[in-house]
């Protein structure tokens, strides 16, 4: 989706914050909503792909103003919405009106500290041949589509190389959508000139992991 | 089931400003407290979650894996090669580093890692990512303005040094390999973990020299 999280390029941004600041979290409340989402993030039908869609449609002027945490918990609580654990009405009495049954399982202690140290994959075997290349040449689609993608506007009809193939991997458009399927994916290079029209001399290059369907031959 | 119906969540979040409190500690509280008389939570594993990324992980993890990188050609190999595996020989494959990969700075390279669409970081080895990381302004001016935003962070590079910009687009996630610093020949590995910074293994600090940092 053209969202307000496709932050790339995007220009009047002023000077960057803090760059010591190595805090994990700088108010309990920040923590409490790291642990909360974290935990809840197994219920049935929950990608990472889904959770950062979710995350996208936060209303434009909050995202942009809200703290990140705070993000992650709203959306958590809009996941919880959609799916019927919990309403509106309840949020605005503060008070619970029914019981969910079957509930939303949160992660166990044991299931949580798994996870963490479990490197997950995300490889999935893709019956076709890959379509590029390294070194190919490639061009990024035009237009994206209404869902979540992984394919930034700044490298829309851009050209670039493809640097590194990496197999299959879940394609996270279809898994926004509930749909787990894989598709080749590559790391393409762009030169800065062929992205900024204020680097036309620079030498420097931007590296993206992009999915086959976002690219065409170039 | 959620409805993975874009144009529902973008209501449901509309709705959700309207009855939220204005103040981000009281929203979560009004959150937490509902969904725990819901029975939708559980603490103790909230209480881990914040305990691992509190206590436990964090850069010391990555500042290891540099150093042995620095001090063993081989193991710098197997990093280089599979970063996934070569950190699970230190037991720090886990959360987002399933897919790993070390980029190396040379005299003539420097990399620098942002995440443009969201916040995506190697959880398992730097532990929880910094505010700045996240921020509007990094996500916005890194791939654009790489230089400039290098130069806030201190780091000046001539027109000789290309700058390569790493966009977490995927589930794939970046480590910077910094260069070993002169002067510190004859350090063992453990003094040398000192001085990588997490910054530096994100790019965002270029010189690790004891006499740069005043050590």
């Amino acid at each position: 989706m053209d969202g307000m999280h496709d932050l790339g390029g995007r220009e009047g941004f002023g000077a960057i914050r803090n760059k010591d600041d190595g805090e994990p979290f700088h108010a309990d409340w920040e923590a409490r909503s790291f642990g909360i989402i974290q935990s809840s993030a197994g219920a049935k039908g929950w990608s990472i792909d889904w959770f950062r869609h979710c995350r996208e449609l936060i209303e434009p002027v909050d995202y942009l103003s809200r703290p990140y945490f705070d993000q992650w918990m709203t959306t958590g609580a809009a996941q919880m919405i959609d799916e019927g654990y919990l309403t509106l009405d309840e949020i605005r009495d503060g008070a619970s009106n029914f019981d969910p049954r079957p509930g939303r399982p949160a992660a166990t202690v044991d299931e949580s500290r798994a996870s963490v140290a479990n490197p997950r994959s995300f490889a999935m075997q893709v019956a076709a041949p890959p379509r590029f290349a390294t070194g190919d040449f490639v061009r990024c689609a035009l237009s994206g589509h209404t869902g979540h993608t992984r394919l930034p506007g700044y490298v829309r009809g851009r050209r670039g190389v493809v640097h590194a193939r990496h197999g299959g991997h879940v394609f996270p458009d279809a898994s926004a959508r509930g749909e787990r399927r894989g598709e080749h994916l590559y790391t393409i290079g762009f030169a800065a000139a062929d992205l900024w029209p204020e680097a036309k001399s620079s030498r420097d290059r931007v590296f993206l992991d992009l999915w086959e369907s976002y690219l065409e031959p170039a | 089931m959620p409805s993975y119906d874009s144009h529902k969540l973008s209501h449901i979040h509309h709705e959700l400003h309207a009855v939220l409190p204005s103040e981000p500690a009281l929203r979560t509280k009004a959150l937490e407290s509902l969904l725990t008389e819901k029975g939708l939570l559980n603490a103790a594993a909230i209480d881990a979650w914040i305990e691992m990324y509190r206590d436990e992980i964090g850069p010391k993890r990555g500042a290891c894996v540099v150093a042995r990188a620095w001090t063993d050609p081989a193991f710098k190999q197997r990093l280089l090669a599979d970063a996934t595996a070569a950190i699970g020989e230190f037991g720090f494959a886990g959360h987002a580093t399933g897919h790993l990969e070390a980029v190396e700075n040379t005299l003539g390279v420097h990399n620098l890692v942002v995440c443009t669409l969201c916040s995506c970081y190697p959880f398992s080895l730097l532990g929880m990512s910094p505010a700045w990381y996240k921020s509007n302004e990094y996500r916005a001016r890194a791939v654009r303005d790489p230089r400039g935003v290098l130069k806030e962070f201190g780091v000046e590079l001539d027109d000789k040094t290309e700058v390569r910009v790493w966009d977490s687009t995927s589930e794939r996630r970046y480590l910077v390999l910094p260069q070993r610093p002169d002067g510190v020949d004859d350090w063992e590995e453990a003094a040398l973990a000192r001085l990588v910074t997490r910054n530096a293994m994100i790019g965002t600090e270029r010189d690790l020299s004891p006499k740069q940092k005043g050590v």
